[in-house]
């Protein structure tokens, strides 16, 4: 049951990365250039399709109710630990 | 004023938005952090509840539901015969004792007694006389010292605030999805903003979920122009889908043997699943309209709308079966029970922890923002006007020292006499008194001062609470470990935790100096600023 | 100025932010449980009307809030309030007087 939880955080950490990585701002900070058009689309996509993926891993392991709750939760963690990783990067770098 | 003139200075929506959300925020926002913090710390409740009474043993394998229920009626019934209405709620692997209340005439107070009982030999469990998470619990929407009723308006109304600071807040923003995951480190005021921004988007669908639920949760009080147009059987059908309250009715007068309660638990958990049954109420155990209740446990269902068997007592029949509820209502239950949570399973509990404690620190930051962002302002640094100097002291209070009353509650806990008269009283006395003597420390130190000194008690008063618990009973952190007992070394690892971060917020206030101030421009009326120090003086130090 | 003059002065520059608070305040609070009264014409039973009124007031409440602080005037502001509860106004005496029992 817990691996089940650690795969829909996974996902959802992996698809804010994604959508962190298709911004300019955080291609700079991480990357120090902009990637190309093509390049930021297809981490968009990809971000989109892991926390949908995410979604559905949380819906089937715990049902509609109990898994749009802890999809919900784990988004929000997620997100916020994507959120901390660019704040840790960018402090690392000296910026 | 021309025409011309005053269009041109007709402020935009995101403008007056902000202002709304600054206003809402701050006049709610020193309660909305205890709220907040205190509800927080509920989703906890039942383990800081057995922290609390270390007498009762580390939850075993609990014993047949059935059995718990027919041996807790027994005590009950042995002590208060005539009782008409009793209710157990039996035991779960989160809350492993029974816990009973019953009407009782002679009791003090509004005739109920209540209990806590072992679940295998339906004994009554003799642990010090304490509120435990309870008190947090009740706080969050009853405050203290004060009617319910008023407590319960104060935070109806707080919560409105809220809820208009989260939607004017969302309007406010207007680079919410490109600031997504922005933070400028050591900006001063702009940190603080994007570490409030961030706070509040991140976890946006748990503090709109949550402020919106939490007046759900007391609508009956708030807007109950609706139901007082409709007649009382109407009235009823809407508010038993809130509570699960079946009154007791009348008794026939007569004696009748009540059948065992194990029969009753059985058909439940035939219908529910082994985990099934939540609740056992008698109504006139041993009359002849003796009616017994089965109510499903919550921590099954997402909706907290009620659903129970109601069983004739005498004769075992099964009289109705509520377990359907229309979709408004499910609707409603629903929200509250996100708001309560009580499904939640260990790792989403821990999420529901981690986004609420979020959201305290999004009003946390909220409240330190405005302050943080005036006094880069003041003509004075000095002599800050007097708005700025309450909201300034009232921010160490309401955030720092509620950390230390918090802790201050644990603390009683371990340290007043078990024997002692009011006990339970008096551990939340010693809360308001700690977060009284930190108002009168925010107040008398210089606020930066104050601010160190108080997260740092915070601070040292967590990291100890664990010495002091190895010191005043028999199951130290040491132990709890060995023993594989999560919920007293769960606790006690956060309370360490929480301290390294209010260890690391006191030292990073301590070595924090504001910027220099940037030479003022054409301001005639002040008198030209001289060459600034190297060291910057004054200002908060 | 003189005294007078200056009072009146200030009454009129705050005059407009005091009607705007009032107006979200308790105004918004009347439009939200007017909604609550309405609600119960609503089709189906009366117990569910009553509980999506109840639910969805608190929604009515704070738009009317940030509704009477982001139109350009207060006289605005009560305008929209007036508007929207003659719209539900004659749904809540329908209802008052019996309508949906």
């Amino acid at each position: 049951m817990t691996a089940a939880h650690m795969v829909v955080f996974l996902l959802c950490a992996a698809g804010f990365a994604a959508l962190a990585l298709a911004m300019d701002r955080h291609q700079q900070d991480v990357l120090g250039r902009a990637l190309p058009p093509r390049a930021t689309q297809l981490l968009r996509g990809a971000g989109w399709a892991l926390l949908l993926a995410a979604l559905w891993q949380a819906v089937g392991a715990k049902g509609w109710a109990l898994g749009l709750v802890a999809y919900s939760g784990h988004a929000s963690a997620a997100a916020g630990l994507v959120f901390v990783a660019l704040l840790a990067w960018n402090r690392w770098r000296g910026q | 004023m021309s025409a011309k003139q005053t269009v041109a200075q007709a402020p935009g929506i995101r403008q007056t938005m902000s202002d709304l959300h600054i206003w809402t925020g701050l006049l709610a926002g020193w309660i909305l952090y205890a709220m907040f913090l205190t509800g927080t710390v509920s989703y906890f409740k039942d383990e800081i509840s057995r922290y609390m009474r270390p007498e009762l043993p580390v939850a075993q394998a609990l014993p047949d539901a059935g059995r718990t229920a027919e041996q807790v009626a027994a005590a009950i019934l042995a002590q208060t015969p005539g009782t008409p209405q009793l209710g157990i709620t039996l035991p779960t692997p989160r809350n492993p004792t029974a816990s009973a209340f019953w009407r009782d005439p002679q009791a003090k107070g509004r005739g109920f007694g209540s209990g806590v009982f072992d679940p295998a030999t339906g004994a009554r469990l003799d642990a010090r006389e304490t509120r435990g998470g309870d008190f947090f619990y009740a706080f969050h929407f009853n405050f203290h010292y004060m009617p319910v009723i008023w407590g319960r308006w104060l935070a109806g109304l707080c919560a409105m605030f809220m809820l208009v600071a989260i939607v004017s807040g969302v309007i406010t923003h207007k680079k919410i999805f490109t600031d997504f995951f922005t933070f400028r480190w050591g900006k001063g005021q702009r940190s603080w903003l994007d570490a409030h921004a961030a706070l509040s988007v991140l976890g946006l669908p748990f503090h709109f979920m949550i402020t919106w639920s939490g007046l759900i949760t007391l609508m009956v009080l708030y807007m109950p122009w609706g139901l007082q147009s409709l007649a009382p059987p109407a009235r009823q059908a809407v508010t038993s889908e809130m509570r699960f309250f079946v009154p007791p009715g009348k008794p026939a007068g007569e004696a009748a043997p009540l059948l065992p309660l194990a029969g009753f638990v059985q058909q439940a958990q035939a219908r529910w699943g082994p985990d099934g049954a939540g609740t056992v109420q008698v109504n006139h155990a041993g009359d002849a309209n003796a009616r017994v209740l089965v109510a499903r446990q919550q921590a099954q269902r997402v909706s907290t709308t009620p659903q129970y068997l109601l069983f004739d007592g005498v004769s075992g029949a099964l009289l109705k079966t509520k377990d359907t509820s229309g979709p408004a209502a499910t609707t409603q239950g629903v929200l509250y029970g996100l708001h309560l949570g009580r499904f939640a399973d260990i790792a989403t509990r821990w999420l529901y922890f981690l986004v609420s404690l979020a959201g305290t620190a999004m009003v946390g930051t909220g409240l330190v923002l405005w302050t943080v962002k005036r006094r880069a302002r003041l003509p004075d640094p000095d002599k800050p006007y007097f708005g700025f100097r309450v909201a300034e002291r009232l921010n160490i209070a309401a955030i720092a020292g509620l950390s230390v009353a918090m802790t201050a509650f644990f603390w009683g806990n371990r340290l007043l006499p078990m024997e002692m008269a009011q006990r339970a009283n008096w551990e939340i006395h010693l809360f308001f008194i700690a977060w009284g003597l930190a108002l009168a420390w925010a107040l008398l130190r210089r606020p930066k001062r104050a601010w160190v000194e108080l997260l740092w008690l915070a601070a040292a008063l967590l990291a100890l609470t664990p010495v002091l618990n190895a010191l005043t009973t028999s199951r130290p952190l040491w132990r709890s470990l060995a023993q594989g007992d999560w919920v007293y070394a769960g606790l006690e690892l956060t309370l360490l935790a929480l301290a390294a971060v209010h260890a690391a917020l006191a030292l990073r206030t301590a070595r924090h100096q504001p910027r220099a101030r940037p030479v003022r421009k054409g301001g005639a009326s002040q008198p030209p600023v001289p060459a600034l120090p190297a060291e910057p003086v004054g200002e908060g130090a | 100025m003189t005294g007078a003059a200056a009072l009146f002065a200030k009454a009129r520059s705050v005059g407009p932010l005091v009607s705007r608070i009032v107006a979200a305040v308790c105004g918004g609070y009347a439009l939200a449980a007017l909604f609550s009264v309405a609600a119960l014409a609503l089709p189906g039973p009366l117990p569910e009307a009553a509980m999506t009124g109840m639910v969805a007031s608190f929604l009515v409440y704070a738009g009317a809030v940030v509704w009477v602080f982001a139109v350009r005037s207060a006289t605005r502001a009560w305008a929209g309030l007036a508007v929207a509860a003659l719209v539900l106004l004659p749904l809540a005496l329908w209802v008052r007087h019996g309508g949906a029992a």
